[in-house]
């Protein structure tokens, strides 16, 4: 046999180190996040704010997130932008379900006048008329267009769907929210949720103290001034729901559920049995619907951290005429999680590989905030990780097993599909 | 900076490594010389193909994936018409894992008629995902043909006509495979916590015996010089009238190169640039607006691409899209707005250099270009650029007759 025949020794990832940023208190609630062992000139800052997606009626969250750098009574936003371009900022924002984020990213030598411009754009954002409009025809056009992607479709009625027993969250885009420029609740929604709705900052770079302070003292003022509160007990229909469109070559599938917060005691278990399931290249669905069938470009699984719950989610496109046979294999697939033990050799080479890849999360400055960042804001601390590496190595085939019958049954879905 | 060293294996390989000591992680990045420019006009998407088949097993490891993930790692690939880009990313001690297969695929893949069979469908089912399934996602396969004649740019990565996957031989594919995947035709890079002399012993331990081959004459036809302008208007159900302006710019070893990418940053990269402010900002004719360049190795293109405002019409974005691109060619940048572009491509770099994929993929493409220290010299080139240059370089790219512009009419369903 050649040598080539033999894959060379392999040790399994058993350390990793854990890096803690340094914590300061903007309010007893509101706390920035420091790493600052970053050894180059870059820098990232990004603010947290209580105006995700589900605090408004209508579409406002999303129109007021896309206003926040549209201009003041002294400068356009061609103008604040130019400021940013000249001191080579990138802004980067960014809204979910629960949050919206503002990033920065630049050289840390401009880290402090760029933050300024961002900071007075927001304080005195006056909503000018031209400004609005503009925003306003980009995002409806914008609308058009995803009402085109199948994708888009799935994903917007399965929200609508999933969250039905809770109006803020279900609550899904509708053209007509582009046409209504209603000035007041703008402005009422951009006090509430920006000016009195920071709940989070966290920062890489290699920069002073005296830097730290500076941007605490600019931005600490839009701090929230109570607890943030998020929804809970979600109530769905397993049900099957189809959104046909004329025309498309492919269909969009969507199927999910209710799971449980990041910090219940089968978080981490689960994610082994999701990652065998549909959560890396080699994963039951894609070695199934991809590799084997040749029925889609992609399929994927995942769990979705929400501040009081969570959710499962399976994503695919795949060939219209295929769907049906598509939809009989991830029946098949979770049934074969429920009635047969995962063989060593795959439980094996899970672990490896998520240990590999939880390396990889902890490679670095950024990454680590990243993941410190994604604990605690659950609530949770760095001793998550160190579980998680001892649960992942000790997980058995019983566990997982128990695990798939408890959430994988197929009549448990939501299912919808688009196309 | 990216410190790096090179050397050649005497089958032709050429090696990088680049040492970081702070990271638990290893890069294995393996660049082949081979893009969709390189296929035969009757045999396109051969390349992005191969991009599948390389993780359908090689001759001695019937999978590819599986003893990386076992190994903590994880890969994946891209496919580009100039180019196709292979990487792993894995905890550095078990690096042997990724020369292992990575070698072993270099020395001959698996072939099994499964394998072909399947990643036909895969990229068949790519196709209708990215350019069919998609609003104005086949613009691509209508532009490329209009502003390219003779050279295969003319033709999109995954294809000109997805019936040629749907037709390929086990026989093309290995033809295609024995001509350009082999180490005269590759650039290896190895990034992390290794030395020198332990990435020597382990490259020749795993590439070392792959025979060699000659590396393969590339030939291509060029590009007449365009003498005409050209236009095209197709009618598709989407919601907008959308448009495409595309103008030959040059290749990518010259100066003139980056003297375009500057000019494109200026057009329309940012919320300040040119096109943004005037076209939809004051004149408000479009509601998105971008100028980009494609970054292609022979003769590219500078894109201008964006959205009509309902009511507007083609022939007013015209006549103001022209009259921007004359402020360009008359008049001198003022030092305000070329050192605002030179910052942010100085931010960028800085950003790049921050992961060790983004390094040793960069170390292999200036290695093709001709010299992998390229990378370390990028920054000073730009920032020597002249406003005096980028107008003469104005005055080659926006003449008419220089320009393909592809318009997408909307219907309504």
């Amino acid at each position: 046999m050649s040598f080539r025949s033999q894959q060379p020794e392999t040790k399994q990832v058993d350390h990793i180190s854990f890096v803690k940023p340094q914590i300061f208190d903007i309010t007893q609630d509101v706390k920035l996040l420091w790493m600052q062992e970053v050894p180059n000139e870059t820098v990232r800052l990004d603010l947290f704010f209580d105006a995700g997606i589900t605090r408004g009626g209508k579409s406002i969250p999303a129109i007021v997130h896309s206003l926040l750098l549209s201009g003041t009574n002294e400068l356009s936003s061609v103008e604040i932008h130019e400021k940013i371009d000249s001191l080579g900022g990138f802004l980067d924002t960014d809204i979910s379900f629960e949050t919206a984020v503002v990033s920065i990213y630049c050289l840390r030598e401009h880290i402090r006048p760029i933050s300024n411009i961002v900071a007075n754009a927001i304080q005195e954002l006056s909503f000018r008329d031209n400004e609005v409009e503009d925003v306003l025809r980009s995002m409806k056009q914008q609308y058009a267009v995803n009402q085109q992607k199948v994708k888009y479709v799935a994903q917007q009625q399965f929200r609508k769907q999933l969250f039905a027993s809770n109006t803020d969250y279900s609550t899904i885009s509708e053209e007509s929210d582009y046409d209504d420029i209603s000035l007041f609740s703008f402005k009422k929604f951009w006090k509430e949720h920006y000016l009195n709705g920071l709940t989070r900052m966290t920062l890489v770079g290699n920069l002073e103290l005296d830097d730290v302070d500076a941007l605490i003292d600019l931005f600490g003022k839009w701090a929230v001034d109570s607890k943030v509160n998020y929804a809970n007990g979600f109530e769905f229909q397993a049900q099957r729901l189809d959104f046909p469109k004329d025309g498309a070559v492919q269909c969009a599938l969507r199927m999910g559920r209710f799971l449980f917060h990041k910090s219940s005691p089968d978080y981490i278990d689960f994610q082994v049995l999701n990652t065998i399931l549909g959560d890396y290249f080699g994963s039951r669905l894609m070695s199934n619907i991809r590799e084997d069938k040749g029925y889609t470009y992609g399929i994927g699984t995942g769990v979705m951290d929400m501040n009081e719950t969570g959710y499962f989610v399976i994503v695919t496109e795949v060939g219209k005429e295929v769907l049906d046979k598509t939809l009989h294999e991830i029946k098949f697939e979770l049934e074969r999680l429920q009635t047969e033990l995962v063989p060593e050799d795959e439980l094996n080479l899970v672990k490896n590989y998520m240990l590999g890849q939880l390396l990889k999360s902890a490679d670095g400055p950024y990454a680590m905030l990243d993941m410190y960042n994604s604990v605690d804001m659950y609530n949770l601390d760095l001793s998550f990780y160190d579980d998680a590496i001892q649960k992942v190595k000790n997980i058995t085939a019983v566990r997982i097993q128990e695990l798939a019958k408890q959430y994988l049954n197929f009549e448990d879905f939501l299912i919808i599909t688009a196309g | 900076m990216i410190d790096f060293n090179r050397f050649k294996l005497e089958n032709g390989l050429t090696v990088l490594h680049h040492f970081d000591p702070t990271t638990p992680m290893a890069v294995i990045n393996t660049l082949y010389d081979v893009g969709a420019r390189d296929e035969s006009e009757d045999k396109t998407g051969f390349a992005h193909l191969f991009e599948h088949l390389m993780f359908g097993g090689s001759v001695n490891i019937p999978d590819f994936d599986a003893p990386l993930q076992n190994a903590g790692g994880e890969s994946n690939a891209f496919t580009s018409n100039d180019i196709t880009n292979y990487y792993n990313v894995l905890p550095v001690q078990n690096i042997e894992t990724a020369l292992w297969l990575e070698s072993d695929r270099m020395l001959s893949l698996g072939f099994t008629p499964k394998s072909l069979e399947v990643q036909r469908n895969v990229v068949i089912e790519e196709f209708k995902q990215r350019y069919l399934n998609q609003p104005y996602g086949d613009v691509w396969l209508e532009l490329r043909p209009l502003a390219y004649h003779k050279h295969p740019y003319k033709w999109a990565t995954i294809g000109k006509n997805i019936q040629h996957i749907e037709e390929a031989t086990m026989d093309d594919v290995k033809a295609f495979f024995k001509a350009h995947y082999h180490p005269a035709n590759a650039i290896l890079c190895i990034a992390g916590n290794i030395s020198l002399e332990e990435t020597k012993r382990l490259v020749e331990k795993w590439y070392g015996d792959i025979p060699a081959s000659l590396k393969p004459e590339r030939i291509l036809p060029k590009e007449p010089v365009q003498t005409e302008f050209r236009e095209l208007t197709i009618e598709r159900k989407v919601p907008n009238d959308a448009f495409y302006y595309a103008f030959k710019m040059p290749e990518r070893r010259s100066f003139e190169y980056y003297v375009t990418d500057i000019i494109s940053d200026a057009l329309g990269r940012e919320k300040s640039s040119r096109l943004y402010f005037k076209l939809k900002k004051e004149l408000k004719l479009v509601t998105s607006i971008n100028a980009y360049i494609t970054g292609s190795l022979d003769e590219g293109l500078l894109i201008i691409d964006g959205k009509l405002s309902d009511g507007a019409s083609f022939e007013d974005l015209d006549a103001a899209l022209w009259s921007l691109l004359e402020e360009l060619k008359t008049e001198l940048m003022p030092e305000t707005e070329a050192s605002k572009l030179l910052i942010k491509i100085r931010t960028v770099k800085e950003f790049q250099e921050q992961g060790l994929l983004n390094r040793a993929m960069n170390l292999c493409n200036y290695e093709l270009l001709g010299d992998a220290n390229g990378v370390n010299e990028e920054n000073a080139l730009y920032q020597s650029i002249t406003p005096q240059q980028i107008k003469a370089v104005a005055n080659q790219l926006f003449k008419k007759e220089n320009t393909s512009v592809l318009r997408v009419k909307s219907i309504k369903e």
